[in-house]
C-alpha cells in the first residue's frame, strides 16, 4: 500500500516517498521516513515488510560505509545499486529473504550524470528513468510516460512529481497523506519540502439536479 | 402489447417457461434452436440452465429467498414480458460444472464528458492468458445512431448483452414513438446485470450517448452497479489511462483537444499494459449522434506520442 | 540460429512484472566470449544472477586455463550451473549462441531450467512466446543462410512471434555473429 516514486533526470535526480507507516488497518506514523542515506551522492528509498526494510537498508549503508573505509573511496551510485542487487538476491535464495522494494538513486561524480535503478523484493534491477514501486505505479507510469522529459529543470521535475501524486491522491483507494522528497544532484543529497498530496487534489462533482449537459463543479484545492 | 405479433415476442415465450414443457423433443428444439427458423434473429437470453436450477432446488426449501434469487426475475423486469409461472424442477439433478472458462480480460477502454460531448476511447486487443488472440476487435459496440456501449471483460458477455440491449432500445423506439434515453438504456443493462449477479457475467461497460437532456455517460458491470459520471475509465490498463487522462481533462476542451486526450490516453496504456493493444478507436458523441473519428494502429503514434510529450499543467 | 559460418541470437527487451511494463531496455543476451554469447531468457533476477555467475565462472576458466572458452564449454558450464540448483532452480532457460574460437564451426544450445542440454542443427528458442517462435522459425529457417539473410530470418520470426505475446516484445535486439565481426542490431518492434 507504499507508494515511492523516482525521476531522474539529466543532472538530478527525484526521489519521492509517502510518509505513512501502516500496521493492521491503524496508521501508526504520519512522518515515517522511508529513505536511507547510503553514500554522500547515494541515496535509497525502501518499502516493503516492516523490519525487512530497515534492516536491510541498514545493512547496506554499513557496508558501503565500511567500503568506503577499507578503501578511501565511495562505491559508485551503479556500484551501489549492484551491490545491493547481489545482496538482496543471494537472501532470496536462502531461509530468510527480505522482502522490500527499492528506489536508488544517485549522482556519478566520475561520469558526471544522474543515475536511477530500480529494485524489486526479486532482486530484479534496472536503470530506468522513472519507475514507482506500490500501487501507485498502475497510476503515475503512464502519467510520467506523457509528461517526462529529461532536460526538464528542477521547478518542472518537481511539477511532475506533484502531478504524479495528484493523480495517486485523486485515484487511489488508500490515503497517502504526505510524501517527503529528496533531491540528489552533483552537490549531494537535499531534503525538499514535503508535498501534501491531498492537497493538490481537485475533484469534479456533478451540481445536485443540475443539468447533465453542465459543467461540473470543481471542488477541492483553492 | 400492440407489437407482440410484430416482433414475435409474446408472454408465452418458450424460453422463458417453465422446464416442465421442455419434457419432449420438439419442445427443446423450438427452445434451443428458435432463432434457427430465422438466423437474422437475435438468440434468447440464456434462460435459467444448469446451475439456476440447483440454486432453485435450495430455494423451495426456503420460500421466502425464491423471489428473490431465482433468475426468473429478470423477465419480470419492465422489459415488457410476462410474469413466468416457478417450473417444477423436482426431478431434475444438476451435473457437477467444473468447468472453468477463459476468457478475455485485458482491455483498456475510457469515456468521457466535456462541453463538446462525450469522447469515448478504446483499444482493441484480446488476450487468452498472455496469448495475443486479436489485434482487432471491436470493443465499442454501437447500440443505435445515438448510443455507443464499450466492453471490456467477458467478450461474448458484452457482445451478447449489447446486442440486446440495442433491441430492446429499437423495441422501446417503437413502442414509445421516442428514442430511449441514455439513463434508461444503461438502466436496462443494469437490471440484466443486476439479475444475473453471482452467475459469472464479466462486463465492464459505459454506455455514451446524447438524449433530450443532452449528452450522457454511464458506468455499468456485472455487479450491476450503475453510475452516472463526468470521467470512466475500464479495464486492465485503466489506471494507466486515467493517469494521463486526470493530469490533463478539462471540462472546457476543444473537441480536437478532447479527441487527442482520449486517443493518447489509451496509447499510454497500452504501451504500460501488456493485455492491452491493438489499434486506438476515438469516437465522439455530439448533438445528433456519435461519429467515428480515427481508427489507427497504435504503432503508427509511437514516435509521434513518445517524442512529443504534454506540457506539465497543475490544474 | 545457424547460418553459413554465422550464426544469430536475438531476444526482446521488456522488463516487466506480469502485465506491468515496467522498462523497456533490458539485455538478455550477454557476451561471454569475442564470438560467443548466451541469452537468459526468464525471471529477471533470475537471468542477472545467472549473467554474474556465468560471468565469474567464465572469467576464473579464462584465467586458469589460459584458453578462451568455446561454446562446448559454455554449454557445460550452464548445465552444471543450472543442476546445482536441481530443487531449487533458477527460473530461467538459457540459450547459447556463438562460434567455435578456432574452427568457426556454428553451435546454439538451449537448456531448461535445470539444465538439461538441447543442440539441435537448426535453431533454438526459449522464453514466454517459445510456441509462437516455434511456429515462426519452423516455417521461415532455411539452412546455410548468409548473415544478412539470416538477419532477415531470425528478426521476422522474433518481431513476429512477439506480436502473438501480450509479454513479449518492446524493442529488440539482434546478434549477428561472424567469424571476423558481431553485428548488433536493435530491431523495432510494436510497444504495445
Amino acid at each position: 500500500m507504499e507508494c515511492l516514486i523516482g525521476i531522474r533526470f539529466n543532472d538530478y535526480v527525484l526521489l519521492a516517498a509517502d510518509t505513512v507507516d501502516a500496521r493492521s488497518i491503524v496508521v501508526m506514523n504520519h512522518d515515517e521516513e522511508k529513505f536511507c542515506k547510503v553514500s554522500d551522492q547515494v541515496m535509497m528509498a525502501v518499502c516493503g515488510e516492516a523490519g525487512h526494510t530497515d534492516n536491510f537498508s541498514e545493512y547496506i549503508q554499513k557496508n558501503v560505509k565500511l567500503y568506503k573505509m577499507r578503501y578511501t573511496y565511495e562505491l559508485s551510485p551503479q556500484a551501489t545499486a549492484h551491490f545491493t542487487r547481489r545482496t538482496m538476491a543471494e537472501y532470496l535464495r536462502s531461509s530468510t529473504p527480505y522482502n522490500c522494494n527499492l528506489i536508488v538513486g544517485g549522482y556519478d561524480n566520475v561520469g558526471n550524470k544522474a543515475e536511477l535503478f530500480f529494485i524489486d523484493y526479486l532482486a530484479s534491477i534496472s536503470e530506468l528513468p522513472y519507475c514507482a514501486h506500490g500501487y501507485g505505479g498502475y497510476f503515475v507510469l503512464s502519467t510520467m510516460d506523457a509528461h517526462y522529459k529529461p532536460d526538464l529543470p528542477l521547478e518542472e521535475g518537481i511539477k511532475l512529481l506533484k502531478l504524479c501524486i495528484q493523480e495517486i491522491g485523486k485515484r487511489f483507494l488508500v490515503n497517502l497523506p504526505l510524501y517527503k522528497v529528496k533531491l540528489i544532484n552533483k552537490d549531494g543529497i537535499q531534503d525538499l519540502p514535503t508535498i501534501q498530496g491531498a492537497d493538490l487534489v481537485k475533484y469534479q462533482v456533478r451540481p445536485i439536479g443540475g443539468d447533465a449537459s453542465a459543467a461540473p463543479m470543481e471542488i477541492g484545492r483553492a | 402489447m400492440a407489437l407482440d405479433s410484430l416482433c414475435g415476442f409474446s408472454t408465452s415465450q418458450p424460453a422463458f417457461k417453465g422446464f416442465s414443457s421442455m419434457c419432449t423433443l420438439q419442445n427443446d428444439l423450438d427452445v434451443f434452436t428458435g432463432n434457427f427458423k430465422n438466423n437474422l434473429q437475435l438468440m434468447n437470453p440464456p434462460a435459467a440452465h444448469i446451475p439456476e436450477l440447483e440454486a432453485m432446488k435450495v430455494d423451495y426449501k426456503d420460500p421466502l429467498h425464491r423471489e428473490r434469487k431465482t433468475p426468473y426475475g429478470f423477465y419480470k423486469t419492465p422489459l415488457g414480458y410476462g410474469p413466468v409461472e416457478v417450473p417444477d424442477v423436482g426431478a431434475v439433478t444438476a451435473p457437477d460444472s467444473g468447468l472453468k472458462i477463459k476468457m478475455a480480460h485485458g482491455t483498456t477502454t475510457l469515456g468521457f464528458k466535456f462541453k463538446g460531448g462525450v469522447i469515448i476511447a478504446v483499444d482493441s486487443r484480446a488476450t487468452g492468458g498472455m496469448f495475443i488472440g486479436s489485434q482487432e476487435v471491436k470493443k465499442v459496440i454501437e447500440i443505435n445512431d445515438c448510443l455507443l456501449g464499450t466492453m471490456a471483460g467477458g467478450a461474448a458477455d458484452c457482445t451478447y448483452w449489447e446486442r440486446f440491449l440495442s433491441k430492446q432500445c429499437r423495441l422501446y423506439e417503437l413502442r414509445n414513438r421516442e428514442k430511449i434515453s441514455v439513463a434508461a438504456a444503461s438502466k436496462l443493462l443494469a437490471n440484466i446485470c443486476f439479475h444475473y449477479k453471482g452467475y459469472g457475467l464479466s462486463m465492464g461497460t459505459m454506455i455514451a450517448g446524447w438524449d433530450k437532456r443532452g449528452p450522457g455517460l454511464y458506468y455499468v458491470d456485472d455487479d450491476g452497479r450503475r453510475a452516472p459520471g463526468n470521467l470512466f475509465s475500464v479495464g486492465s490498463g485503466s489506471t494507466y489511462a486515467l493517469g494521463v487522462l486526470d493530469g490533463s481533462y478539462k471540462w472546457d476542451l476543444t473537441d480536437e483537444e478532447a479527441q487527442e486526450l482520449g486517443r493518447r490516453a489509451i496509447f499510454h496504456a497500452t504501451h504500460r499494459d501488456a493485455a492491452s493493444g491493438g489499434v486506438v478507436r476515438v469516437y465522439h458523441v455530439k448533438e445528433g449522434g456519435w461519429e467515428k473519428i480515427s481508427e489507427v494502429d497504435n504503432d503508427k503514434y509511437w514516435e509521434k506520442y513518445s517524442g512529443d510529450k504534454m506540457p506539465i499543467v497543475i490544474n | 540460429m545457424k547460418g553459413k559460418n554465422c550464426v544469430a541470437i536475438a531476444a526482446d527487451r521488456r522488463f516487466g512484472v506480469q502485465l506491468q511494463t515496467i522498462g523497456t531496455d533490458m539485455d538478455k543476451i550477454f557476451e561471454i566470449g569475442p564470438k560467443l554469447f548466451v541469452g537468459i531468457p526468464g525471471l529477471a533476477t533470475d537471468t542477472q544472477t545467472v549473467h554474474e555467475r556465468l560471468r565469474f565462472r567464465t572469467n576464473v576458466y579464462e584465467l586458469r586455463e589460459n584458453r578462451p572458452v568455446t561454446p562446448q564449454v559454455l554449454s557445460a558450464m550452464v548445465t552444471n550451473l543450472l543442476y546445482e540448483h536441481r530443487f531449487g532452480p533458477y527460473f530461467v532457460e538459457p540459450v547459447i549462441a556463438g562460434l567455435d574460437p578456432k574452427t568457426n564451426e556454428p553451435f546454439v544450445c538451449g537448456f531448461d531450467v535445470i539444465g538439461c542440454p538441447c543442440e539441435p542443427e537448426d535453431f533454438i528458442v526459449s522464453g514466454t512466446c517459445e510456441e509462437q517462435l516455434l511456429g515462426m522459425c519452423e516455417s521461415l529457417y532455411e539452412p546455410n543462410l548468409e548473415p544478412d539473410q539470416l538477419f532477415e530470418t531470425i528478426s521476422q520470426a522474433l518481431v513476429n512471434a512477439c506480436d502473438r505475446d501480450a509479454i513479449s516484445g518492446w524493442g529488440a535486439k539482434v546478434y549477428i555473429i561472424e567469424s571476423d565481426k558481431v553485428t548488433i542490431r536493435k530491431v523495432r518492434t510494436r510497444m504495445d
